[in-house]
């Protein structure tokens, strides 16, 4: 018996060494391989092309028009399918009826639904990340000019996050065969809800995920190209959208018996937590307001060095007077060059004209109501002659090809670029009308055929057109179809392009002064 | 009335009662209710013109899926073997509820601004709808309203295209056609048609879970 006690015992087999987190990752493993958020990606990827890739990608190459689209409109994608998804999941134990099985398993009941909340958030935001990456390297692939905007990439990421949780708690809180379908819609309802408020751009509403800068200017593509990007929007829409997922998520713990009393005090501190700063951030978002630049300046989160104009190296054509954009309008160079080519040839080197036609960023200042002025740039006062140039891009117009930008740039400063030469317009001799047609004719334009701007657009110091594309009464009444002036321009135009030039060297200054008349033109 | 067939009429009564509560159809009603109160209410807002046209669909589309819902069945096999009055009682359920739907939210309509007025509803449940229903025999009931809710984003931005050209003008989006364009009308009903007869025939693909 002695000898049996004191024999020694057999050896007590070693505990596996715990690696703290692995059973998690375990767990978070199983999830994702039994996640309703991984059947949904086709819809997710069907809808994003259908309605957002497509638009976005025919939008001009330019980061910020093709940032705040994607934003807004990957916002609007994930919003049902991942919404519902994460309610699917989050009711998934009360559907089964497995909710006094797992209650008893090593796991506490809000750790367990945290990591089915991250294996749905996982999958979202891979659909999130491949659908970002194709139209980000789309972007790469084509622009010319600055780099891709990571802010409104984060808002997006934070709001496909909160997605997760609005949806996950409403399965966990209300298991239904109706939640999924209700919450998912309820979800787009609200997102689609939350700009019908904003007036103004000291808005607090703005704070809505689909808003990507002051919301009555819209996607402007001049906006963050001759500045830098401001994120003071996207920072407090970020602070926002993370706060309510954290607070949501707090939530999850809060019931009795989903957790222990120390982390269930630590749940509801998060919540709080993420109550005020999502408060915080709609407090903030109210003290902004649109600047200059046409984004959103929030003082308390605003960084002043970001209000100095980048420096850039204009892109310039070869034409006679060099026609200079920013370079990430470099794809509407040879266009718009090619375009104002003929005019510029016949214009280069008088007295009058300009030594560049320089792209020029516009200034936007908030309007009553809703409404949002542009002002275009006016001419240096002093240094060579510089003619500031406004693409329509830059205007808020419809996206249009670079051949159609083109044809508006000439018949928008056409007449103007010619008028400051010949001195063309009321109280003009019809001489001096006949000689600006004429030049028109030269150039390939049709000297009647005037574009004109958008209401409340000029170019500054000129009168706009009367109406598009008819004629501009007020410049040269004179010279219609079968007028004798209009038979001196067809004279005049039909010279050849050096006599033309060489004749105007000489008599332009008496032109201007009004001292010729028709008879005495070529 | 003889005691027999009181009795059979108190049976069948009982039947449907019983099948309407195992499929959550009056909580179903009630959603509709809602969806119906909540067009009402937002008729008296002031919507711009995407709001005006985009609301009612939302709202059509919740009351769709909830008809959708209805469609998981809690028993399975057994049911399917023994209940052979189960098709017509699918069949029954889906159009009674499909008409309350469209009554009720034409009603919400009455004296507002209802964009598309009551032609609009009825297409645009009733395609919803169907989408649904095929969604379910091919899902299961639980995850249907996969279907109508990505419809729904596609609709609503056909409907913002009508402002933003290139238009999606394709039929199959009905909800951007004219209330009363032929084409969206037929592919509306083509779909409801589909579905109907395909959940009348085989009923939602059954998956433990989604009837609760």
């Amino acid at each position: 018996m002695t000898a049996a006690t004191r024999a020694p015992s057999a050896a007590r087999p070693r505990p596996a060494a715990r690696r703290p987190g692995l059973p998690t990752l375990r767990l978070l493993r199983l999830e994702l391989r039994h996640n309703a958020m991984a059947w949904l990606l086709p819809v997710v990827f069907a809808l994003f092309w259908l309605v957002t890739y497509r638009k976005t990608m025919a939008m001009p190459p330019l980061w910020n028009v093709r940032a705040a689209s994607l934003q807004t409109g990957i916002v609007a994608d994930f919003a049902v399918p991942v919404t519902g998804a994460a309610a699917w999941m989050g009711s998934r134990e009360a559907r089964r009826r497995i909710t006094d099985q797992v209650m008893i398993t090593a796991r506490s009941r809000w750790e367990r639904l945290l990591v089915t909340w991250a294996a749905t958030a996982i999958w979202a935001m891979l659909a999130y990340l491949g659908c970002l990456a194709a139209g980000y390297g789309v972007t790469a692939h084509q622009a010319s000019g600055g780099g891709p905007l990571w802010w409104p990439a984060a808002v997006a990421a934070a709001c496909v996050l909160l997605f997760c949780a609005v949806g996950f708690v409403a399965g966990a809180f209300l298991p239904s065969r109706f939640t999924a379908p209700l919450v998912a819609i309820a979800a787009f309802f609200v997102l689609a809800l939350s700009t019908e408020p904003i007036h103004g751009s000291q808005s607090s509403w703005q704070v809505s995920p689909i808003v990507t800068g002051p919301w009555d200017a819209g996607v402007q593509a001049g906006v963050a190209t001759f500045y830098p990007f401001q994120p003071d929007l996207s920072i407090a829409q970020v602070m926002f959208l993370a706060g309510l997922t954290v607070a949501l998520l707090g939530v999850l713990a809060l019931p009795a018996g989903s957790v222990g009393r120390a982390l269930r005090a630590v749940a509801a501190s998060c919540t709080v937590a993420g109550l005020l700063a999502a408060g915080t951030a709609v407090g903030l978002t109210g003290t902004g307001s649109m600047d200059a630049q046409g984004m959103l300046d929030i003082p308390a989160l605003h960084d002043a060095a970001g209000d100095r104009p980048l420096a850039f190296t204009p892109v310039c054509g070869r034409t006679a007077i060099p026609v200079c954009l920013n370079p990430a309008y470099a794809a509407y160079l040879p266009a718009t060059a090619s375009a104002l080519a003929p005019l510029l040839g016949e214009l280069a080197g008088l007295p009058g004209a300009p030594a560049r036609i320089v792209q020029e960023p516009v200034a936007y200042q908030q309007a009553t109501g809703n409404s949002v002025a542009l002002q275009l740039p006016r001419p240096a006062v002093s240094g060579p002659p510089v003619l500031p140039l406004v693409l329509p891009d830059q205007l808020g117009q419809p996206a249009m090809t670079a051949a159609q930008q083109a044809n508006q740039v000439v018949t928008t400063y056409g007449p103007d670029l010619v008028a400051d030469v010949i001195g063309d317009g009321h109280g003009a001799s019809q001489a001096q009308n006949a000689v600006a047609t004429g030049l028109m004719m030269a150039a390939g334009l049709r000297r009647l055929d005037v574009y004109q701007l958008p209401a409340g657009h000029a170019i500054p110091g000129r009168q706009p057109p009367t109406a598009p594309g008819g004629p501009d009464a007020s410049r040269s009444p004179d010279v219609a179809p079968g007028t004798p002036a209009y038979a001196a321009a067809e004279r005049f135009a039909a010279l050849p392009s050096a006599v033309r030039h060489a004749w105007l060297g000489q008599h332009l200054a008496a032109l201007r002064a009004g001292q010729l008349t028709l008879a005495q033109l070529p | 009335m003889p005691r027999e067939n009181e009795g059979a009429v108190i049976t069948r009564a009982r039947l449907i009662w019983l099948y309407a509560v195992g499929r959550r159809v009056p909580v179903a009603v009630l959603v509709m209710v809602a969806c119906a109160a909540g067009l009402r209410i937002a008729l008296l807002w002031h919507w711009d013109t995407y709001g005006a046209l985009q609301l009612p669909l939302i709202f059509e589309t919740a009351a769709a899926v909830s008809i959708v819902a209805t469609t998981a069945d809690p028993f399975g096999e057994p049911e399917r073997v023994a209940g052979r009055w189960l098709p017509f009682l699918r069949l029954a359920a889906t159009v009674a509820l499909t008409a309350a739907a469209v009554a009720l939210l034409a009603a919400a309509g009455t004296g507002g601004h209802l964009a598309g007025g009551t032609l609009d509803v009825l297409r645009n449940v009733a395609g919803i709808t169907g989408l649904g229903l095929l969604g379910a025999a091919v899902l299961g009931a639980g995850l249907s309203w996969t279907g109508p809710t990505g419809y729904l984003i596609a609709a609503v931005y056909a409907l913002y295209t009508q402002w933003h050209p290139p238009a999606l003008s394709t039929p199959w989006l009905w909800p951007a056609r004219p209330p009363h364009d032929l084409g969206g009308a037929t592919c509306a009903a083509l779909v409801f048609a589909a579905g109907l007869v395909v959940i009348t025939v085989r009923g939602a693909r059954f998956r433990a879970g989604d009837a609760d």
